[in-house]
């Protein structure tokens, strides 16, 4: 029936794309967001918000700055992990990833499952950002923080691909730690902050105000609209009323 | 009997202040004598074609706007629907004969946009995936909504045919009967007003039971008007009337049902925003009102053939 | 609401108020029982209390402690079941579909895992009943199956993701269909119509969801019934004649015991086996109703891989309800599949931090190429599959050493993928990437590693060696000992389960009143 055979897994070089219709490697490293103009929280006085959501998004763009569940010498291990994992626009409010984590943890607001032979979120956190430290501190006698941002990428990357050996994983693994903690849990802080969704022209809260245009290329008055093609005029006039 | 059926027809219709404002118009000592069954009616029509191209106006305003204007084509019913509503507006104050022609072609341009608007409609259809399906049909473009604009315009130039025609002739347009004519035509538009609110009251599952009455009561009075226009006239159509007055009274009532659907739906009327555009039209029940009028106006004229046929001469208007 | 007493002996306690326990709260009450269901989670307001949010919204999930353990472990949380009063629909995708009739005997006719001790036509009619009861809006034809009666309420507009499906589903020849959806498109009662916010995997905080929350609880409480929120079951206790007498529960932070002559369980295939084995005596010293040592057995779970890609367009999809259209072809197609079972693609609208980890977990991204990537947002599109792995003894639920909030042993889950479950999973992949491509589509890629939706755990069946109740969902060893959720599964079909819980509960709530009538009790 299936009358073409794919390879279902795209090569390594193009991140998993498969190559049917183009699937140009992302090389142009220089995150540009379609919505200069969009400030999400613009519309947090507005309908599409209730005050349930006001009262999250307020404590969250609120969290204490300072770790209250890590150590500092693992904080600050974090903070530079989350630099490399999460690079900031320059233009937008920072998204403070590594005390979202720490107020995370510290709360135990997890998912609350552990898979097999990671232990539970906070004491894994704790062990991989020493173990990693350790890494850091083995191979070049210096602490991660410390490192040159070329440096602290490749040893991410060995950590990903599972050639990173250390005592101080057991029983985890670099590789597991990797792909359960690292991959998982930063970059869901950095997409629960309203600068990540007016940076990608997210909707961002939706409620009690839902949306009317649902076909292909339309938006509501009060979503982001795309600066593409088009001229950036209009649009900083247009998004404005996004709210 | 005639004389009876005179009085039933001037049971003031349904837009109450224009009765006083049309025999005013006749009584004006500028104006040629004209047949006062002919003025009303044509009165009448007038009105009706401007309620419906105000519903019109209304309503493409707001789907249009939901649809962001995305084709500039999108503009076209509502200055048509502007147009035709100052038309209507001038053809009920106007003394007859002035304006006459360029009303006509106003009225004439309604239908060619409403047929037009018809054709871009059905094309929004079958270009969706899918093509003719019930999710088409529900929430594509409405295939309704445009003819709404041709029914406007014919209504509108049946009035100035009406209002053209001495006293002493018998009202024709291209050689049917206007009286015939406006019966059928009123019978079919509410016909098609009906199916339009069945399709979309079925869309709403008939959630509230009172979604039924625009869907039973106005084809009764269709058919009974249309079988009034298929049969020789008579002097008097009580049940007609009544039925077409009761349509009317649904039409108004219909508008006061969508507001509160709009006030029901999440956010109620706070969320307007979202809620005019996605709940029940409110500019859309009048129409019902609108073809009641445009029916009684038939059935006047009917009734008015009838007393002729039986060659009672045609009365002055009383003073 | 009517209160009971501990010392009350009720007709039934329930525990678990979700798909399975939520409807037969309602209807054993409607029958006139005196019932009280026990909710280990709270009984929330969604007008007040839901945020427009994925992370608060976790508020909903069930994510106490568990271990997820095998060669493809289950990730659990937020991903599997819910802790409220309405269970896991409280948050679920509203996808309401019926199995295809073989299912119920793919044994006997299609040669694959287990038949039901039930019959296709009787679970027809009761499906009948649950899209009734749920005001399910959908298409006026449905593509697939034998004649359905029509849905109550009509389709819900397609968004631009699921318009897509649909071409991509017309180039390769295959039919589609608005997806059937708890959700409803003209106002119902005390529900406003759906406004397409696009939370719905968070809590609907309109109400236009008819979930247990909405539909089955209000009708349980307005018959009689006592919702016992906060109240976590650890033990069912039962007499030395072998008969339940009741449930051991914590609530504030005190152990108390609901007497009862019967006990259903409902907790969904982590929790109830859980139950079950921790309330293990002298005379069930392998824990309740397990004879066949089979409780905890023949977990399964839907493969829920993905296939996704880059449009010109502005898609957007995080408008409406995720799932508008689907197409279920390869579920009633049996010819060129080199594999056992069925499945079933729809629509996607994945907020923000699930579309992130989409792109972590599938292609390992980060950094600069994570953020360049994610502008894409509202040009993606995407097709994910629901799909039915097959049954095996060996994928199971077990208790761990380590203890919860409640000093409650932890369940421990066990999971891997089959040789056949690969290769339906390969199929679908291919499939999907192939719908995507026919509608030109670029940057396409998959994801291959998503499951979702839960059963088995104690199967029922035909006899109490191979199976854990019988086909009234009534346990083969104890009389009085019932359970009636997704566990009962004996296999879990190639679309999502809700509707046959539900469908199953109205069925279990009518032999209860059969047996009832005549003292079978
Ligand atoms: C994100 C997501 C989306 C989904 N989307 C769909 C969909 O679109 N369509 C579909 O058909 N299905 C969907 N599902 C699956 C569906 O929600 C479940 O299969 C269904 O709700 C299971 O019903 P249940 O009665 O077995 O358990 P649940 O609905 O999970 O109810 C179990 C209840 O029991 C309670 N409980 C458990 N143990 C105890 C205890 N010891 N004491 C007290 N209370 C206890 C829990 O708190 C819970 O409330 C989805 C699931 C998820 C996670
Ligand atoms: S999209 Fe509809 S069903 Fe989903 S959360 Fe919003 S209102 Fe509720």
């Amino acid at each position: 029936m299936s009358r073409l055979r794919l390879t279902i897994k795209g090569p390594a070089e193009s991140g998993g794309l498969i190559a049917i219709n183009g699937s140009t490697p992302m090389d142009n490293i220089d995150p540009r967001s379609l919505y200069p103009d969009y400030d999400v929280l613009a519309k947090r006085t507005s309908l599409s918000w209730n005050d349930a959501t006001r009262r999250v998004i307020d404590a969250r763009l609120a969290v204490p700055r300072e770790p209250r569940f890590f150590s500092g010498e693992q904080w600050a291990t974090l903070v530079a992990v989350c630099r490399r994992i999460l690079p900031q626009p320059a233009d937008r409010p920072e998204v403070p990833i590594a005390a979202l984590l720490d107020n995370l943890l510290r709360t135990d607001d997890t998912q609350g499952f552990r898979v097999d032979p990671l232990p539970y979120d906070g004491p894994a956190w704790k062990q991989g950002l020493v173990a990693l430290e350790a890494e850091a501190r083995a191979a070049y006698h210096a602490a991660f923080p410390a490192l040159s941002e070329r440096v602290q990428d490749a040893l991410l990357k060995e950590a990903q691909a599972g050639r990173l050996h250390h005592p101080a994983w057991a029983p985890m693994t670099a590789a597991l730690f990797f792909k359960h903690r690292i991959l998982t849990d930063i970059p869901a802080l950095y997409y629960a902050h309203p600068t990540s969704w007016s940076e990608i022209g997210f909707g961002g809260p939706a409620g009690p105000r839902g949306y009317v245009r649902m076909g292909l290329n339309r938006r509501d008055p009060w979503e982001a609209r795309e600066v593409g093609a088009t001229s950036q005029a209009p649009a900083r006039a247009l998004t404005r009323h996004a709210r | 009997m005639t004389k009876d059926a005179d009085n039933r027809s001037a049971a003031p219709p349904i837009s109450g202040g224009a009765i006083p404002e049309a025999s005013n118009i006749a009584r004006a000592p500028s104006r040629p004598a004209t047949d006062r069954v002919y003025e009303r009616s044509a009165h009448d029509l007038h009105a009706a074609a401007g309620l419906i191209a105000l519903s019109v106006l209304l309503d493409s305003a707001v789907e249009h706007y939901r649809g962001s204007y995305h084709n500039k084509a999108m503009f076209t019913p509502l200055v048509t629907a502007t147009i035709t509503l100052t038309a209507t507006a001038h053809g009920l104050r106007a003394p007859a004969g002035l304006g006459h022609a360029g009303r006509r072609g106003i009225f004439v341009l309604a239908v060619a946009t409403g047929a037009v608007g018809t054709g871009f409609h059905v094309y929004d259809i079958l270009a969706k995936p899918g093509g003719i399906s019930w999710q088409n049909l529900f929430y594509a473009a409405p295939l309704g909504a445009p003819s709404a604009l041709i029914v406007s315009g014919l209504a509108g130039f049946l009035a100035e045919h009406i209002r053209a025609t001495p006293p002493d002739e018998s009202a024709r347009v291209f050689g049917h009967s206007v009286s015939r004519s406006a019966a059928l035509g009123s019978a079919l538009a509410l016909v098609g007003t009906s199916a339009e609110a069945a399709l979309l009251h079925f869309r709403g599952a008939f959630q509230n039971p009172a979604m039924f009455f625009p869907v039973t009561l106005p084809p009764v009075a269709a058919g009974l008007l249309g079988f009034a226009g298929l049969r020789p006239a008579v002097g008097a159509y009580p049940v007609t009337q009544a039925c077409l007055t009761a349509t009317a009274a649904i039409g108004l009532a219909g508008t006061g049902f969508h507001a509160y659907g709009v006030a029901r739906a999440m956010g109620g009327w706070r969320n307007w925003h979202q809620n005019l555009l996605d709940g029940p039209p409110i500019p859309t029940p009048p129409s019902f009102a609108a073809l009641a009028l445009a029916g009684r106006a038939a059935l006047r004229l009917l009734a008015h053939d009838a007393s002729r046929a039986g060659h009672t001469p045609a009365r002055a208007v009383p003073p | 609401m009517r209160c009971h007493a501990d010392t009350d002996t009720v007709d039934f306690v329930i525990v678990g108020t979700g798909a399975g326990g939520g409807t037969l709260a309602a209807r054993l009450a409607e029958q006139g029982f005196s019932v009280v269901a026990l909710d280990a989670g709270p009984f929330f307001r969604p007008l007040l209390d839901f945020a427009s949010d994925e992370t608060a919204q976790n508020q909903l999930f069930w994510t106490d402690k568990r271990v997820s353990s095998g060669t493809n472990p289950i990730k659990m949380g937020g991903n599997n079941s819910g802790k409220a009063v309405g269970g896991s629909t409280v948050h679920f995708a509203m996808v309401s579909l019926r199995f295809r009739p073989e299912w119920f005997k793919s044994r006997s006719i299609l040669g694959y895992g287990a038949d039901w001790p039930l019959d296709w036509a009787e679970m027809w009619h009761y499906y009948s009943m649950a899209e009734q009861a749920l005001a399910i809006a959908g298409p006026i034809h449905y593509p697939w199956g034998p004649k359905r009666p029509r849905y109550p309420y009509r389709a819900h507009e397609l968004n631009a993701a699921a318009k897509l499906l649909a071409r991509g589903c017309e180039a390769l020849g295959y039919r589609w269909s608005e997806t059937p959806l708890a959700t409803v498109s003209a106002p119902r009662g005390k529900s406003p119509p759906c406004v397409y916010r696009g939370f719905c995997r968070f809590g609907c905080s309109t109400n236009a969801k008819q979930s247990a929350l909405t539909v089955w609880i209000p009708r349980a409480l307005k018959a009689g019934a006592e919702i016992r929120d906060l109240a976590m079951a650890g033990r069912i206790d039962v007499d030395h004649q072998g008969c339940a007498t009741g449930v051991h529960y914590v609530r504030e932070g005190q152990w108390r015991f609901q007497n009862a002559r019967n006990v259903i369980v409902c907790g969904y295939a982590i929790e109830t086996p859980r139950l079950l084995l921790n309330s293990e005596t002298a005379c069930f010293p392998d824990g309740l109703a397990n004879s066949s040592g089979l409780v905890g057995r023949y977990l399964m779970t839907q493969a829920n891989q993905a296939a996704w890609g880059r449009m010109e367009d502005e898609v957007r999809w995080y408008k409406g309800p995720p799932s508008l259209a689907l197409t279920e072809h390869w579920n009633y197609e049996d010819r060129g599949k080199d594999f056992f079972g069925g499945y079933c693609w729809m629509g996607q609208g994945p907020l923000p931090i699930e579309w992130v980890s989409v792109q972590t977990s599938a292609r390992g991204l980060w950094g600069p190429a994570l953020r360049t990537e994610m502008m894409d947002y509202n040009h993606q599109i995407g097709v994910k599959m629901v799909g039915e792995m097959l049954p095996n003894e060996d994928n199971r639920v077990t208790l761990d050493d380590d203890t919860d909030q409640y000093g409650l042993p932890i369940p421990r889950i066990t999971y891997e993928w089959s040789e056949n479950d690969k290769r339906l999973i390969n199929h679908a992949l291919n499939q999907m990437t192939m719908s995507l491509a026919a509608i030109g589509a670029t940057r396409i890629f998959p994801q291959d590693d998503d499951t979702n939706h839960l059963a088995g755990t104690a199967r029922m069946g035909f006899n109490r060696e191979t199976s854990v109740v019988n086909s009234d969902c009534r346990s083969w060893d104890i009389p009085n000992l019932w359970i009636c959720d997704g566990s009962v599964f004996p296999t879990t079909g190639g679309v999502n389960p809700a509707l046959t819980i539900q469908a199953l509960a109205l069925r279990t709530a009518d032999r209860i009143k059969h047996l009832a009538a005549r003292r079978e009790l």
